[in-house]
């Protein structure tokens, strides 16, 4: 079974778009989880992503992340409302714990972590984007000019983890299978034959790699095609959608530091929690989260005279009769 | 001066003379003075048992060995005039093209378009020639539909295309193939070397091609090389070698070979058409002769005397007592699973009974859902709807044996007396102390069967079912037999067998009834005899020569040959031979 973080080629504006538009576009949305506390800012830069996420095709990915990212969130509020107790507001006295001393619960606490929690699945969120829709070839082809070796070793890794975690599922598979009169396996048995079976498999993609040239010192061609027909996007770093994402990603991270320089990030945690909402707040988080809507497909333009003639065909084919030649 | 280009044109496609060589401390050497020359445009096939050093002279050949597995060499090979030796895979990667046989291990890149265009791209050619070599071979190995596809999303037929692709991308002189086959169903192994020889007389490529499956291949060959121990025992026509295979290795003879031979027929057929061309041939008086010894073909009474390997085939095939007691219960199984972005039902709606002692194949198409089901009555994948019941436990081994192995020691993976009589059951508690990687092959499949059936025996009973999935990868003839005797050792005991297959010919020596499977629905169920007879692509290779109902195994053909006096195959024969006069080597 495929990771749903497992790239997925897709015919949407950001699969299509070259790597450097792609990491421009969810890395300004990503600063902005970074820049700001504001959880509503912050729930702002989660809606465009997620919305961006849908667009592109990205659902599973999406869901996983969210998944992941609110558990991880969960788990940092739980531990910075046991871990802080500064805050006005205490919601429970829970006495003298080991090692963590005098432990009060605070609302405050609580929405601080709240906050943390929020920028960790927001980031988790841009990264299962990242990973659902940018095509790593392109990235690590992209990336060869200026590290060629270093490129191909995460090309390689790249590769090795799905197979890794393809090896992983056969070999619980197995070890579910043995026999009751078979020695039961561990995790620590598993985990070493896991290594070596990768070890193998480094090995067989190690000789494949020979046998496709990697040890010739051949130049590196550029990676721009020229126009032809033979032609396609995959030869093609760049994408008429690359415009789209570089404006949009520069437009997000003007506003996001138009609004911080104007103080669109008024959020105070301690001694009491206040969240400003004002004008700029508001403006600020609408513009991240709309933009989200970047990787929209627009569907091809039908024009109004055909558009007419299907609807009549159709017409006719509903009254009964055979659509006539 | 010729240029490099042009000398290389003129040379051979591959050159070894004397070659010997040894792993890394190996005690002996895998190939002993081979001496083998490939003429520009041919199409060898190189034949022989497991562990023969098939494998290790195609590694020789692209530049791995010694390149890349080190070792101790001796001789020379030439690659279209490249010294394999002094240059490595690299220098060679233009002129050589190899696929393995796991397609998954030789995948680098994510998508397709990538992994093909990656030769192109170290070798540093321009994007514009790139992209029209990637189109090209798109295009002539039928795969355009695939080029932006993931990798990983692709089936086991499919990805050996796109590693045939990238090997054949910089147009090299030479490709190798290391039983390509083996994890491809009958159709997309037809299709695969008849893909070969297209590339063959289109464009001029010299094929090297490892099978164990000869009856596949051995038609679209111009030329066999048997290897044995590590030399080449055999070198010549393919029906020379079957001639030769006849006296020296019967595990290499062709089903319809095995056949004509022991009926008493001659020549011997490299394929089906050339088969059916000899016995119209005999029927209309032509040149074909019989043995004194043999069957009488037109009904009288001679008797043939069947290896080893078959009397093992047959004592299985002669059938295991059957009760009605019932092991497996399926019912209306559905079964979804999500292999790519949506989920897929890859089970709709099975029907299935095995009963205590019967021995079921499980066929079908690369993902009809063999491997489902099975892992489905196994418990490891739950139904969306029905039930698959098994009121005794279910011992499932899997497509990779070595799964099962996490240990460096077989008596640590078996422990105590249900340890020792699962090893005892497999033959292999000599072993006790051994390393399982120190094990062969088909030792490390029967470790792996033992550990599955651990504990699962009830004294020298086997109550519940064994299920196999595609138990012969990669196997010869011999080790098949061995896994033939062994499947009819557990039906003896009593357990129900089930073993998804793609191998039509293995399935016809242990199975009394199949189910064929297509697109996770059951399409066929019945006798052996009865489903690989009536199809084209299940069906044995003496069921498409004969096609006589119920016919499938050499000796039944043998039979009937020798019983039938009004032999229905007749008039078609005689149809064919009025229109096609019989060729040396057409199969």
């Amino acid at each position: 079974m495929r990771s749903p973080f497992a790239y997925t080629p897709r015919q949407g504006p950001l699969q299509a778009a070259s790597p450097a538009a792609a990491v421009a576009y969810l890395g300004a949305l990503t600063a902005c989880a970074f820049l700001y506390s504001s959880p509503i800012v912050l729930v702002a830069t989660g809606l465009g992503l997620v919305l961006a996420g849908r667009l592109a095709g990205a659902r599973a990915a999406v869901r996983a992340a969210l998944w992941m990212g609110l558990t991880l969130a969960v788990l940092i509020v739980l531990v910075n409302a046991l871990v802080v107790s500064r805050g006005e507001t205490v919601l429970a006295r829970l006495g003298e714990w080991p090692l963590l001393g005098q432990v009060d619960v605070t609302a405050e606490a609580i929405a601080a972590g709240a906050v943390l929690g929020l920028r960790a699945a927001v980031v988790m969120v841009a990264f299962a984007v990242y990973s659902a829709c940018v095509d790593p070839d392109r990235v690590l082809r992209a990336l060869r000019p200026l590290a060629g070796r270093s490129a191909l070793t995460a090309s390689l890794v790249s590769r090795l983890v799905p197979v890794a975690a393809a090896d992983a599922v056969r070999l619980r598979d197995a070890a579910l299978l043995r026999g009751p009169g078979a020695a039961p396996v561990g995790r620590a048995p598993l985990a070493r034959r896991l290594l070596a079976g990768s070890l193998d498999r480094a090995v067989d993609v190690a000789a494949t790699l020979e046998l496709r040239g990697y040890s010739l010192e051949a130049p590196r061609a550029p990676g721009r095609l020229r126009a032809g027909l033979w032609g396609r996007k995959y030869f093609a770093p760049r994408s008429r959608h690359d415009r789209r994402f570089y404006l949009t990603g520069a437009a997000v991270l003007v506003a996001a530091i138009a609004g911080k320089l104007l103080g669109a990030d008024a959020f105070v945690e301690y001694p009491a929690v206040e969240i400003g909402a004002d004008p700029a707040v508001l403006a600020v988080s609408v513009a991240i989260a709309l933009s989200g809507l970047a990787p929209l497909h627009r569907s091809p333009h039908r024009s109004r005279s055909v558009h007419r003639f299907g609807a009549q065909r159709a017409q006719t084919v509903h009254a009964g009769g055979a659509p006539r030649a | 001066m010729p240029d490099l280009a042009t000398s290389t044109r003129a040379a051979p496609a591959l050159a070894i003379a004397g070659l010997t060589y040894a792993y890394p401390n190996a005690g002996q050497p895998a190939l002993r003075d081979v001496d083998l020359h490939l003429a520009p445009g041919e199409f060898a096939l190189l034949a022989g048992r497991s562990a023969c050093g098939k494998s290790t002279l195609l590694r020789a050949a692209c530049g791995l060995v010694p390149h890349f597995h080190g070792g101790e060499i001796e001789g020379r090979i030439e690659v279209a005039g490249i010294d394999a030796i002094a240059e490595g895979p690299g220098e060679l990667a233009a002129a050589v093209g190899y696929v393995a046989q796991d397609p998954e291990t030789q995948v680098v890149s994510t998508t397709v378009a990538a992994e093909i265009e990656l030769p192109l791209e170290m070798r540093g050619d321009p994007p514009s020639s790139r992209a029209r070599a990637v189109e090209e071979v798109a295009l002539a190995l039928a795969i355009p539909h695939l080029l932006d596809r993931a990798v990983d999303t692709l089936s086991g037929g499919e990805l050996q295309r796109v590693a045939l692709a990238a090997a054949l991308v910089t147009r090299p002189r030479l490709v190798l193939l290391d039983e390509p086959t083996s994890q491809l169903d009958p159709v997309a192994g037809d299709e695969l070397i008849w893909l070969l020889r297209r590339l063959n007389e289109e464009w001029g490529v010299t094929i090297l091609l490892a099978e164990h499956r000869l009856e596949r291949c051995l038609a679209a060959a111009d030329r066999v090389i048997a290897m044995a121990s590590g030399s080449i025992a055999f070198d010549g026509r393919p029906r020379d070698f079957l001639t030769w295979a006849q006296e020296a290795d019967q595990a290499l003879e062709t089903p319809a070979a095995r056949l004509f031979s022991l009926a008493g027929i001659e020549p011997l057929p490299v394929g089906v058409r050339d088969a059916r061309r000899t016995l119209a041939s005999a029927e209309c008086g032509g040149e074909t002769s019989r043995t004194p010894s043999s069957l009488n073909f037109f009904g009288g009474a001679g008797s043939a005397s069947p290896g080893r390997i078959d009397e093992k085939v047959q004592a299985v095939r002669r059938g295991s007592d059957s009760s009605s007691t019932t092991v497996v219960e399926v019912r209306d199984l559905w079964v979804e699973l999500v292999p790519g972005d949506a989920p897929r039902d890859v089970l709709k709606g099975i029907d299935l009974d095995v009963h205590r002692g019967e021995r079921v194949a499980l066929m079908g198409r690369n993902g009809a859902g063999k491997s489902t089901l099975l892992k489905t009555v196994a418990g490891l994948i739950d139904p969306v709807r029905g039930k698959a019941e098994c009121p005794a436990d279910v011992a499932l081994l899997t497509q990779n044996p070595g799964d099962y192995l996490v240990r460096e020691r077989v008596g640590d993976e078996l422990p105590g007396d249900a340890g020792l009589a699962a090893l005892r059951l497999v033959g292999l508690e000599h072993a006790v102390d051994a390393d399982p990687r120190d094990l062969s092959g088909g030792e490390r499949q029967r470790l792996a069967l033992a550990i599955a059936l651990a504990g699962r025996m009830d004294g020298d009973e086997m109550p519940g079912v064994v299920a196999l999935d595609e138990p012969t990868r990669g196997m010869d003839r011999a080790r098949k037999a061995d896994l033939v005797e062994l499947i009819g050792d557990l039906a003896g005991r009593g357990a129900g067998l089930l073993v998804a297959t793609h191998d039509v010919e293995f399935a016809a020596a242990f199975a009394e009834r199949v189910v064929l499977l297509g697109d996770g629905v059951a399409i066929a169920d019945g006798s052996a005899d009865e489903v690989l007879s009536g199809g084209w692509y299940f069906a044995t290779e003496v069921a498409r020569v004969l096609d006589l109902p119920g016919v499938i195994t050499p000796e039944q053909g043998a039979t009937a040959l020798s019983q039938s006096a009004d032999f229905p195959f007749r008039s078609a024969m005689r149809n064919e031979t009025q229109t096609q006069p019989p060729s040396e080597g057409g199969g």
